[in-house]
């Protein structure tokens, strides 16, 4: 029932109208079905395969998605990961049979049996439609056959991709399609079975048929699908891997301006230069794409962590940012959000402010806060668990190596991730009381936190407080130190603990919860009670250049990997006539050491336009958190929150 | 040694080649009245009022942290990329930051300067020790108009001006165009004039805008509205440049 209401829900934030809502509601009662969760998971499965309804085009591209049919688990479900497509493309379902044959462990074994066969089940569901459509013959292969040309090698993936969503599996990555499709795309090259023209309109169809589903795919807001294609990277010998696929994939989504499914590309200093290129000139159409992700930086930190070198190179993302290792992870990167402000209005609120004389002594006590605080957060993480998950199992080598069900330890990393939000207000805050109550003695700290609570009656103060220069995001030595500080301190509580399967928490700079979890009173920056906390590394009275030595000058060792996205905001028009210094901004800042980047291409004009008449601006395309979605889908607090960075960034122009 | 500056812009992108840090330094001997930085003409650290806080235009900097704030952008500017010298007029405090000057030369930091040049012949020559390129302003050389118009003594001007054509500095003039005082037939044949006579001078043109003027007010200061003239006038203008010289272009300030 949860996941029918989940469904309806979906369905009018996607459409705005209780009408339609009320009718589609009616009409999907009839059709809803789900599996008891009592059951076995393999048996769930097979009964959800022999009920959905299949949809087969004549020509092109098989999948579907039977939208009113699902699965229901008794515990939490294992999303928000990329599987291996790789290991996929390798292996028929007969050859993941034989491996798992050998198996001794008995029921791990016939939970991948049983799995097979609830798969097989569908795919001669499909045969036995007898439709004339060339995919078919892909989708009869998978069975008992390799791979055996390009167009084969995408519908595998599309189906293997639709078999996630159909079973309930939130934000499912696509990994680094140009590096698993080369091999294939280079012997139909050499067979003369394709052209880079042929394969151009096979990638536009493919892509076009994951943005199908879009609403239902969502999952925090419309367009938070995590269907994300990693393009590009290093490989482990240091040269650079981009092939004619990375190019394609780049133009195609460029073309397509469709903001799902999204390009992460992989990026480093010998990277050719017109890659950088077509990447600037992707995500000066606005579309967000792709998210430039820094391997300078973050290879090195995922093997100083403990990812073994190769798996390290092979970096994906758990849906928006967080780096993931495909094949070999269980690693449930989102698996909350912690809010380092919290400790900061503990302080305030409960402690007696007369008796603290200095900054020190009030920052020491912000520790000691810090440090409860993340301890009850992972108390309270501790308590979730993972369900065993027999389909990503099968797709993962590193389950057929261990002999367990990924949910049960049979990954080799078995990593919590957690997102954070609100270390830019938990700064500026603390900047805020230094200056005002110990350096300058402006204001007590009592008088400061009334301020605060009566939630900045004072105008004044907002303006004042908001417009300090000395603010995070810029590469000022005390502004840095801080946030180090913090930083550490976080990560050094989060590393002293491990989840029940024995792996670490890690921790990032950024997170999708900047406005969900900001039903929190005000802060000492300025920011009012409910307001949205600052965007991931932001700050929109800096410099670019300013911003970006401030993200080099963090520290992502240890656990601190989890996604640390620097979010930048640009006016179309100046992008435009600046692409080489824009170019040259983001080579230096590769150098430097950002960890990811991302950028919003928009004007604010264009943004109060399309708030105002959402009927003219249907397809415009922004970057929220971490993915692209259309704008006029946003919630209102999404779209004031751009709006007002809009304003704010083309000021500084 | 400190010196008096109103803002320091980094990643500024129209200041000169490549990514660049302007300093915008404090004091102006000219009074024209299109200037778009009002808060730089005088040297005294003004206060203004902005949504009930007081604040301040202006402020003092030691050469050494100024120089700290500059090099935060040093891999950035690459080869192309550096400083500019903007204001206010940047010559008249050069006294006090040769030694910044010298610096940046040692890292072979390019170093821009936007000047009026009316400023004493020894500024200028200090200047030409250490400044790659040069944007000139070009208003008025009508002696009496220039005088009373932008207190410039145009003599001042042209010793200048010569002084560094002589020492083959790199110059762009920079001609701001309106309606009332700078493009008069007369102003623009002396302007081309200086042109013919020196091949190796660039002029770029455009056109004035009011975009300054909530400055003004913020500063207690008068406030004359400017009359644009059109795309057409602008057009014009620079076609009867081109009977001067091919270096000439259009461009938005």
């Amino acid at each position: 029932m949860k996941l029918y209401l989940r469904l309806i829900y979906r369905y009018y934030r996607y459409t705005h109208n209780i009408g339609k809502t009320i009718l589609f509601a009616i009409k999907a009662i009839f059709k809803y079905y789900s599996p008891s969760k009592n059951l076995e998971s393999t048996e769930q499965l097979k009964r959800l395969f022999k009920k959905i309804e299949i949809v087969i085009p004549e020509k092109g591209f098989v999948y579907f998605i039977d939208i009113h049919k699902t699965i229901t688990r008794k515990n939490r479900t294992i999303d928000n990961i990329t599987i291996d497509y790789e290991f996929i493309l390798e292996n028929s379902l007969n050859d993941l049979r034989k491996k798992a044959q050998k198996m001794r462990n008995q029921d791990f074994k016939e939970e991948l049996i049983q799995t097979i066969e609830a798969i097989e089940l569908l795919i001669d569901r499909i045969i036995a439609l007898n439709i004339k459509n060339n995919c078919i013959q892909y989708i009869k292969n998978i069975k008992d056959k390799k791979v055996l040309s390009f167009e084969d090698a995408l519908q595998r993936i599309l189906f293997f991709n639709q078999l996630l969503w159909q079973t309930n599996h939130n934000l499912n990555g696509l990994g680094r399609l140009d590096l698993i499709l080369e091999k294939f795309y280079q012997e139909d090259i050499k067979k003369n079975k394709i052209t880079k023209s042929k394969a151009t309109l096979l990638i536009t169809d493919f892509c076009q048929a994951l943005n199908n589903y879009y609403w239902v795919k969502s999952n925090g807001l419309v367009g938070d699908t995590g269907q994300v294609i990693i393009l590009g990277g290093l490989r482990d010998n240091g040269t650079y891997f981009s092939n004619e696929l990375t190019e394609i994939f780049i133009e195609v989504i460029k073309k397509l301006q469709k903001p799902d499914p999204k390009l992460i590309l992989r990026v480093a200093n010998d990277m050719p230069s017109n890659l950088l290129d077509m990447a600037l000139l992707s995500i000066k159409t606005g579309i967000g794409s792709p998210l430039l992700s820094n391997d300078e930086v973050i290879i090195p930190k995922l093997i100083e962590l403990g990812y073994e070198k190769k798996d390290a190179y092979n970096y994906c993302t758990s849906a928006c940012w967080e780096p993931y290792i495909p094949g070999v992870s269980f690693d449930q990167n989102n698996v909350d959000t912690f809010v380092y402000a919290e400790s900061l209005i503990q302080v305030l609120e409960q402690e007696n402010l007369e008796s603290i004389n200095n900054f020190a002594a009030f920052y020491k006590k912000y520790e000691e806060y810090l440090e409860r605080s993340i301890n009850d957060f992972i108390r309270k993480v501790n308590r979730i668990h993972f369900v065993k998950d027999p389909l990503i199992s099968l797709t993962s080598p590193s389950c057929y190596m261990n002999e367990y069900d990924i949910g049960e330890g049979g990954a080799k990393y078995n990593h919590f991730g957690f997102t954070t939000v609100s270390m830019s207000n938990t700064v500026n805050s603390l900047l805020i009381i230094k200056k005002y109550c110990f350096e300058k003695k402006i204001l007590s700290l009592n008088e400061l936190n009334k301020i605060r609570k009566e939630n900045y009656g004072r105008k004044e103060y907002v303006e004042k407080f908001k417009k300090e220069k000395n603010r995070y995001g810029v590469d000022n030595e005390e502004v840095i130190d801080l946030t180090k500080k913090i930083s550490r301190k976080a990560s050094s509580i989060f590393r002293k603990q491990k989840n029940y399967l024995g792996g670490i928490f890690k921790i990032g700079l950024s997170s999708p919860s900047y406005i969900t979890k900001s039903k929190f009173p005000a802060t000492l920056d300025g920011r009012k009670n409910n307001e949205p906390f600052d965007v991931h590394i932001s700050n929109e009275l800096a410099s670019y250049t300013e911003i970006i030595n401030f993200a080099a000058s963090m520290d992502y060792g240890e656990n601190r990997i989890n996604g640390n996205v620097v979010d930048i905001m640009m006016n179309p028009i100046y992008l435009t006539n600046n692409m080489e210094k824009i170019k040259t901004l983001i080579l230096v800042g590769i150098k430097k050491g950002f960890y990811q980047m991302q950028f919003n291409v928009v004007s604010s004009e264009m943004l109060i336009k399309a708030k105002s008449n959402p009927e003219n601006f249907k397809n415009l395309i922004v970057r929220v958190w971490g993915f692209s979605a259309y704008f006029v889908d946003l919630p209102e607090s999404y779209q004031d929150l751009l709006i007002e960075r809009a304003l704010e960034n083309e000021s500084k122009n | 040694m400190k010196v008096r500056i109103s803002n320091i812009q980094r990643f500024c992108l129209h200041d000169g080649p490549g990514i660049r840090t302007t300093i915008f330094f404090k004091g102006c001997n000219l009074k024209c009245p299109w200037c778009c930085n009002p808060e730089n003409m005088d040297y005294e650290i003004k206060e203004f009022e902005e949504e009930g806080i007081v604040k301040k235009w202006g402020y003092d900097i030691e050469i050494k942290d100024l120089y700290k704030e500059i090099m935060k952008d040093k891999d950035y500017y690459q080869n192309e990329g550096g400083i500019t010298l903007s204001g206010g007029e940047a010559l008249l405090q050069i006294t006090k930051y040769e030694e910044l000057l010298k610096m940046l030369k040692k890292e072979k930091i390019n170093i821009c300067l936007e000047t009026s040049l009316a400023v004493p012949e020894k500024n200028v020559e200090i200047a030409m020790k250490y400044i790659d390129d040069y944007f000139v302003d070009v208003k008025i050389l009508l002696k009496k108009e220039a005088q009373n118009i932008l207190n410039l003594n145009i003599d001042l001007y042209q010793h200048n001006l010569d002084l560094l054509i002589k020492n083959n500095k790199n110059i762009t003039l920079r001609f701001p165009v309106n309606k009332e005082y700078t493009s008069k037939q007369k102003n623009i044949e002396l302007i081309g004039k200086v042109l013919k006579e020196n091949a190796s001078l660039k002029i770029e043109i455009f056109k004035t805008h009011n975009l300054g003027e909530s400055k003004y007010q913020k500063l207690n200061k008068q406030y004359q509205k400017i009359l644009e003239i059109s795309d057409q006038e602008l057009e014009a203008i620079y076609k009867a440049l081109k009977r001067y010289t091919q270096n000439v272009k259009i461009i938005e300030m």
